[in-house]
């Protein structure tokens, strides 16, 4: 099991006393939280955040809550466009878990019935971090990718549209009206620029976009 | 068929008018007829019968006058013989006069008596005293009158007496009174004396000679051939009709007509009895055929009426949807309208004069039937609204209906039967049921949403401190298990703290509950018992009739209120009273021994250690088959139940309910069988409870 030192969770819950058990929980476990007492605590330092958490988190949030509920925040979460980078975890209790089980289907990581066993608990929190590792290291890639395409010139932009679909030189030449010659020289310059080794490479990269 | 229905009443009447105006008619005219023909016979009769008379008193009046006419030829001829006498010897003229004058005293007919010669010279004359003027007859009877000359005459040939043709007293210018004369020869015809000439006064023969008795009221005379007058006796009244006849009275030499007149008896309409006698029958005949064809027209009106009537009532009978039957005091049946063949499933005629035990009894209740039969025969009044009973048909089903029964009186007001409307209550029953069903569907809704309700709060509440329980025992075993190098004993400790704070928490939300179920003491109040279970009855009553169990309530008269939450006592009786008839299934006890009863009662409470107060003793006692030792012994745990369906908290509030009233609730085995529930209120509320 891997542990994620440099992890947060954000605990949301209205119960003081339930916020301050499951952190003291899961600092035992060596988990770092942030306790909110409310949605509308969190909404307002998340909406305050410029660009996505860098490090793996995740929420765990209480179905009810007074004011906002835990729903009402799920549902503003969905529309961030790095929600993946943030798995949310429903705490429900017994009324609640039809809401929870929706709430599953439409994207929440999972959901814990009150009162849970702990460490199960935890268990499912580590995987949740461990997608969001996933996710943010996925991003990066998206991104590193991107900046690459940026640094590309217009006609070696066309080469590796017709590149990646699968067209053989000849036929690239053909469409752009250039020598075989040329494309082969764009070609290996757009494989050193995207750092790729094949055009095969060149298709997967190009669809994480 | 409906539509044709209004119409027919109409039709009939029309038709009927119809055949009434065809009937007056013809009765019309044979009445008419009827009477011409009685009329017409009555004036036949009346005339025959005057004719009859008519003929009969012309009759009489024909003897009478022969009668008369004899009478007066026997005088006649009688005088001659006195005349006889007179010269029996042969006197002188001078002896002849004195018997002559006394023979004119005694003869008031006679006017005159002569004795005349051979030679009809006068020889001796003598005049009737009565004369009234004896003037100068003498010398004008010197000489004989030419009619007494032929009379004599005539006499002298006959050698007897002969009367000479009517004259008129000479000397009197005519006007004188009618005569005829007499002419006897005297002597022997070889020695002839003379004649003696009397002269007869017709009007004195009349009134000497006629027998006054057959003259009443008639009038005789004397006729000449031609029919002159002569000389008439008595007078019919004037101014009537008259019946006349005549006779001849043959005297020697001549004869003379006598006429008897008599006044026609006035002809009344009834000219005798027997014509009065049969006219009044006649009319007392037309007066009785009149009664008789009122009566009968009456009664051909009253059939009509009748038979509409019948008409009427079979259309109502075989309309109804109530079965109606009607049974004599021997409990056969006498009559069945088709509703109830239809209901039981048997035909009207099957059903005639069936007895007991009806085919239609249930064969387990025939006993029962039979006891409130009797019941009703021996004239005990059936409730107005009616008896339930269960009816078996034909084919085995069962179904309920609903008797209400009445007596039938005859006219002498004698009790005939009697006659009972039985009506199916299948219908009625299901609708019940469903009501009762969805009744308690609905409490048991009500309930549970309220248990539901209740249970989230209450999960909800609870779930917080036990997973904050949950969390910091799992924190504390980790840290244990795997303790890093800077573990202090503060941090363990602190979650042992924690841990003991959150489960004083929860204790805390326990402890809420029970202060909400004893706020509600605040709703307390003062309550008759009788009251309370006069609100439960109807809802109890309701399953006791489906499950045909009788519902007993005795609540003791001059109990003091108790003090208590209404709805919640009132919930302790309604499922003290369930578990009772639950304990009592159909059949269990038979509804034969009598036993299904649940018998609720409210006393008040003798003062004992559990009820040092007094207060009022409530009981509910069913008569099921009891209570086993193991279930007493669980009795009142909750979630402890012995139904399918039941929840187990039933018993187990009750107590609590009645615990928080400051009673008991205790159990005990009925007599004969079965439970008695038991539970006491107080009269005052416990200060101590609402102290707390």
């Amino acid at each position: 099991m891997t542990t994620h030192p440099d992890a947060t969770i954000y605990l949301v819950d209205d119960d003081a006393v339930v916020r301050g058990a499951l952190a003291w929980l899961l600092r035992t476990r060596r988990l770092p939280s942030e306790p909110y007492e409310s949605a509308e605590a969190f909404m307002a330092q998340a909406s305050g955040w410029q660009r996505e958490p860098a490090r793996p988190s995740c929420v765990l949030l209480d179905v009810r809550m007074p004011g906002q509920s835990g729903l009402a925040l799920f549902e503003r979460l969905l529309a961030l466009p790095w929600q993946a980078v943030l798995p949310v975890i429903f705490l429900s209790g017994h009324a609640d878990v039809p809401t929870a089980v929706d709430a599953v289907k439409r994207g929440a990581f999972d959901f814990c019935e009150k009162p849970f066993s702990d460490n199960l608990l935890v268990d499912r929190v580590e995987q949740a971090l461990a997608r969001s590792a996933k996710a943010i290291a996925q991003r990066a890639q998206q991104r590193n990718m991107q900046q690459r395409l940026e640094g590309l010139t217009e006609r070696e932009r066309d080469v590796l549209r017709l590149v990646a679909a699968g067209l053989p030189n000849k036929l690239v030449a053909d469409q752009l009206e250039i020598s075989v010659r040329t494309v082969e020289v764009h070609r290996s310059r757009v494989f050193d620029k995207m750092d790729v080794k094949s055009a095969v490479e060149l298709a997967n990269a190009l669809r994480l976009l | 068929m409906n539509a044709a229905a209004p119409a027919w009443p109409a039709r009939a009447r029309r038709w009927a008018a119809e055949r009434a105006d065809a009937l007056r008619a013809r009765r019309g005219s044979l009445w008419v007829a009827l009477l011409l023909l009685v009329a017409v016979l009555l004036g036949v009769l009346v005339f025959l019968a005057g004719q009859f008379e008519e003929a009969r008193d012309r009759a009489a009046l024909e003897r009478d006058a022969t009668a008369l006419a004899s009478d007066i030829r026997a005088q006649l001829m009688r005088n001659v013989q006195t005349l006889q006498a007179l010269h029996s010897s042969v006197p002188r003229a001078e002896d002849w006069e004195a018997p002559a004058g006394e023979l004119l005293v005694a003869h008031r007919e006679l006017m005159r008596l002569a004795w005349r010669s051979n030679g009809y010279r006068l020889l001796a004359e003598r005049e009737s005293p009565y004369l009234p003027s004896p003037d100068n007859a003498s010398a004008r009877a010197e000489r004989p009158l030419p009619e007494v000359r032929q009379a004599c005459d005539n006499a002298r040939q006959l050698a007897g007496p002969a009367f000479s043709s009517s004259h008129i007293w000479p000397g009197d210018e005519g006007r004188g009174p009618a005569l005829i004369a007499m002419c006897l020869p005297i002597g022997r015809a070889e020695l002839r004396n003379g004649f003696l000439v009397a002269t007869y006064s017709l009007a004195g023969v009349l009134s000497e000679f006629a027998n006054k008795d057959l003259l009443r009221g008639r009038a005789l005379s004397f006729l000449e051939a031609d029919g002159k007058l002569l000389a008439a006796l008595g007078q019919t009244p004037t101014g009537r009709e008259t019946m006349a006849v005549r006779v001849l009275l043959d005297l020697p030499g001549y004869t003379l007509t006598l006429w008897l007149q008599a006044p026609l008896r006035p002809l009344g309409l009834f000219p005798n009895v027997l014509t009065a006698v049969v006219g009044l029958l006649s009319l007392a005949l037309l007066l009785v055929l009149a009664l008789l064809g009122r009566d009968m027209r009456l009664r051909q009106r009253a059939e009509f009426e009748v038979a509409e009537a019948l008409a009427f009532r079979q259309a109502m009978e075989n309309s109804l949807v109530t079965g109606l039957r009607a049974r004599d005091m021997s409990g056969r049946i006498s009559y069945a309208n088709p509703a109830f063949c239809q209901m039981v499933g048997y035909g009207a005629e099957e059903l005639m004069g069936s007895g007991l035990p009806a085919p239609w009894w249930p064969p387990e209740r025939v006993d029962e039937y039979r006891q409130l039969h009797d019941q009703l025969l021996s004239g005990q009044a059936a409730p107005r609204e009616g008896r339930e009973w269960v009816f078996q048909r034909r084919d085995g089903t069962r179904f309920p209906v609903l008797v209400v029964e009445a007596p039938l009186i005859d006219a002498q007001g004698a009790q005939t039967g009697h006659l009972g409307a039985v009506l199916d209550i299948t219908e009625q029953r299901r609708i019940e049921d469903q009501s009762r069903a969805s009744l308690d569907r609905l409490q048991a809704t009500a309930r549970l949403t309220t248990v539901g309700e209740m249970a989230s709060l209450l999960s909800h509440e609870l779930n917080q401190p036990l997973a904050a329980i949950a969390s910091y025992a799992s924190g504390a075993l980790n840290l244990l298990d795997d303790p890093p190098e800077d573990l202090s004993p503060a941090e363990l400790r602190l979650a042992v703290e924690r841990i003991g704070e959150q489960a004083e928490r929860a204790g805390r939300v326990i402890k809420s509950v029970a202060d909400f179920v004893r706020r509600r003491e605040h709703s307390r109040e003062a309550l008759p018992p009788g009251d309370l279970v006069e609100a439960v009855a109807p809802l109890i009553g309701l399953q006791a009739k489906k499950l045909g169990i009788r519902v007993q309530i005795e609540v003791a008269p001059g109990l003091t209120p108790v003090r208590c939450d209404r709805t919640l006592i009132e919930q302790v009786l309604i499922n003290l009273a369930r578990n009772g008839m639950q304990a009592m299934p159909e059949g269990d006890p038979d509804a034969t021994s009598g036993l299904r009863v649940l018998r609720i009662a409210v006393s008040a409470a003798t003062v004992s250690a559990s009820a040092p107060r007094g207060g009022t003793a409530f009981s509910v006692t069913d008569h099921g088959e009891g209570l086993s030792e193991a279930v007493q012994a669980r009795l009142f745990t909750t979630f402890f139940t012995t139904k399918p369906e039941g929840m187990g908290l039933g018993l187990s509030l009750c107590r609590t309910v009645i615990e928080q009233h400051g009673g008991s609730l205790a159990f005990e085995p009925a007599q004969p069988r079965g439970t008695v529930f038991r539970f006491t209120l107080a009269a005052e509320p416990p200060s101590v409870s609402s102290a707390q």
